[in-house]
């Protein structure tokens, strides 16, 4: 997992949830930790596709319940960029 | 420039709902709040005034969002003030009229579902997962229609094409878009929100609710400024030092929310030159939801309308709803085919309200009273045969006059336009490029309506809690 990432992905959960940095770690869940509902989970979905220039799938936000799926989600997306790149 | 003034935590610009619920939750956590508002009242879009004899509301004229667990439920009684406001509620809440169909949106919502199905037997089924789906107002699966179009939602339900305008009609009258502008999340948050948990008054009128928050932010140690405009936000390195009002100059404080429209907060209260490239760009191009006129009517006492008093009735008398929305963005009032008309309660009054273009000052000087008397003929042809005989006086509200009382960019009603590509931006509820500086209500892109701009009060209100690491109220 990437370092900068993470701390950025953390950052913006961070900046949308109103939690602190330190209080959100890879295993805090969006819904049931940082009182994340709809509206908060699509800012935190349009403040990390802006950000990182990706595209979420609509249908796979609702899955993204953890941190760490969040930041496997963005790397994943990332990847795939880099490789159509090349393509 | 008066001297001594005093320091504030928090500088709320605006007492709009949202400035208002924000400034009452911070202020009950201790934090010292000043709200200042340009106007002699507070309330934004959500105030009265009577007129010889006669009390209208200004704009909005119901509120969501009140079932139990409902935002603005929950909001009122954390203030304790769900037991100080009489709050009632018409049966039916909403009527949806067209040449071939009469919609009722009932408090029961079973019994709204089922006439529908009978209305539109071919979309039984799809009617109950349609409305099962709106009926939460939590629903996470929300998310999953971000960047939807409302027309998308209706067709991954619908075939019906009647059907869909139907289900739209109020959409453009209150959220100002067509099902194929209207991101599927504003469109869906209206539904759960405002068409089947809607229609909620308090008794009074509506400024009674904006008293009732003003009074409330008072109790709660809150100070609030009427007639009080804010001229600039002062910024020192990046980061918010107060404000200067026109009377009583410079006023330190070390949070500035603006409830106040996002132009007018970025471009002239803080100026362009403190705005990043990119951000500026973006904000440029940023389209306004429409205006509204609104008319205004008192009754004589004989008055006897053949329709429900209370509930919010939306004619339309085609199916085009493209087409409405066109002939609202030029002012055409036959094009947009119809209107949104409200009775009070006691037929003392009527309001009317249909989407309408901004336009300069001299055309709607020149425009006002034809654009006037046409709906009154519209109102008459479609909806109270005997409207006209029975008026004692009207008077019109355009958009130059929503602009001039709430000072809204362009009279706009519902702050940005509510398109997919317009939902939650970044930067335009807590800018990053500027610490200290928030933004409350719809002007967020992140809620419409009362319930929505409510709900942003609250949640701008817990971020700055969570950073001045104030728990106990959270």
């Amino acid at each position: 997992m990437d370092d900068i990432l993470k701390e950025e992905i953390i950052s913006i959960i961070s900046d949308v949830s109103g939690f602190d940095v330190e209080e959100i770690t890879l295993d805090t869940n969006f819904y049931t930790e940082l009182e994340v509902d709809s509206i908060k989970a699509i800012e935190i979905t349009v403040a990390i596709e802006k950000k990182f220039k990706i595209s979420v799938r609509d249908e796979d936000v609702p899955n993204i319940t953890t941190v760490r799926q969040a930041i496997e989600t963005v790397e994943k997306l990332l990847t795939e960029e880099k490789a159509d790149e090349k393509k | 420039m008066r001297k001594n003034n005093q320091t504030y935590d928090v500088v709320i610009i605006g007492a709009g709902i949202s400035g208002l619920v924000c400034g009452c939750y911070l202020a009950r956590a201790g934090m010292k709040v000043l709200v200042a508002e340009q106007h002699f009242k507070p309330g934004g879009y959500c105030t009265s005034f009577k007129r010889h004899g006669y009390a209208f509301d200004a704009a909005a004229d119901c509120f969501g969002g009140y079932r139990k667990g409902g935002t603005t439920r929950k909001i009122l009684s954390e203030l304790g003030m769900d037991t100080k406001i009489d709050i009632v509620r018409p049966d039916p809440t909403n009527i949806i009229i067209t040449p071939d169909y009469r919609i009722f949106f009932w408090i029961d919502l079973d019994k709204t579902v089922k006439e529908l199905q009978t209305a539109f037997p071919d979309e039984k089924n799809s009617l109950e997962k349609f409305f099962h789906y709106a009926n939460d107002p939590y629903s996470a699966s929300f998310v999953s229609v971000k960047s939807w179009t409302f027309k998308k939602l209706l067709d991954h339900y619908f075939t019906n094409e009647k059907l869909k305008a139907i289900l739209s009609i109020p959409l453009l009258a209150v959220g100002g878009l067509p099902p194929s502008r209207m991101s599927a999340f504003i469109g869906i948050k209206l539904y759960s929100e405002f068409l089947i948990d809607g229609g909620y008054y308090p008794k009074g009128g509506m400024q009674v609710l904006s008293n009732a928050f003003a009074e409330t932010l008072q109790i709660m140690g809150g100070e609030l400024r009427l007639s009080c405009l804010v001229k600039k936000i002062k910024v020192h390195n990046n980061s918010i030092t107060g404000v200067i009002l026109e009377k009583g100059g410079f006023t330190p404080s070390k949070y500035v929310i603006s409830n106040c429209d996002a132009r007018q907060t970025f471009l002239k209260l803080l100026g362009k030159d403190k705005l990043p490239e990119d951000f500026y760009l973006t904000l440029k191009n940023l389209i306004p939801s429409v205006s509204n006129f609104i008319l205004y009517a008192g009754m004589d006492q004989s008055f006897d309308p053949p329709v429900n008093t209370g509930a919010a009735l939306f004619y339309s008398d085609h199916y085009d709803m493209d087409k409405a929305y066109l002939g609202a963005q030029k002012g055409d009032i036959e094009k947009y085919g119809g209107y949104a008309l409200r009775i009070a309660d006691d037929k003392s009054t009527i309001n009317a309200i249909i989407p309408a273009p901004y336009k300069s000052k001299r055309y709607w000087q020149a425009n006002k009273h034809k654009f006037l008397n046409r709906l009154l003929e519209r109102i008459t042809q479609y909806s109270i045969p005997d409207l006209t005989q029975h008026i004692v006086f009207a008077e019109g509200a355009t958009p130059a006059t929503l602009y001039r009382y709430t000072l809204n960019y362009k009279g706009a009603s519902y702050g940005w336009a509510g398109t997919p590509s317009q939902l939650a931006l970044p930067d335009f509820k807590k800018p990053s490029f500027m610490k200290g500086l928030y933004l409350t209500g719809h002007w967020t892109t992140l809620g419409i309506g009362i319930s929505g701009a409510a709900y942003v009060g609250y949640d701008t209100a817990r971020l700055i809690l969570r950073q001045e690491k104030i728990m106990k109220h959270l």
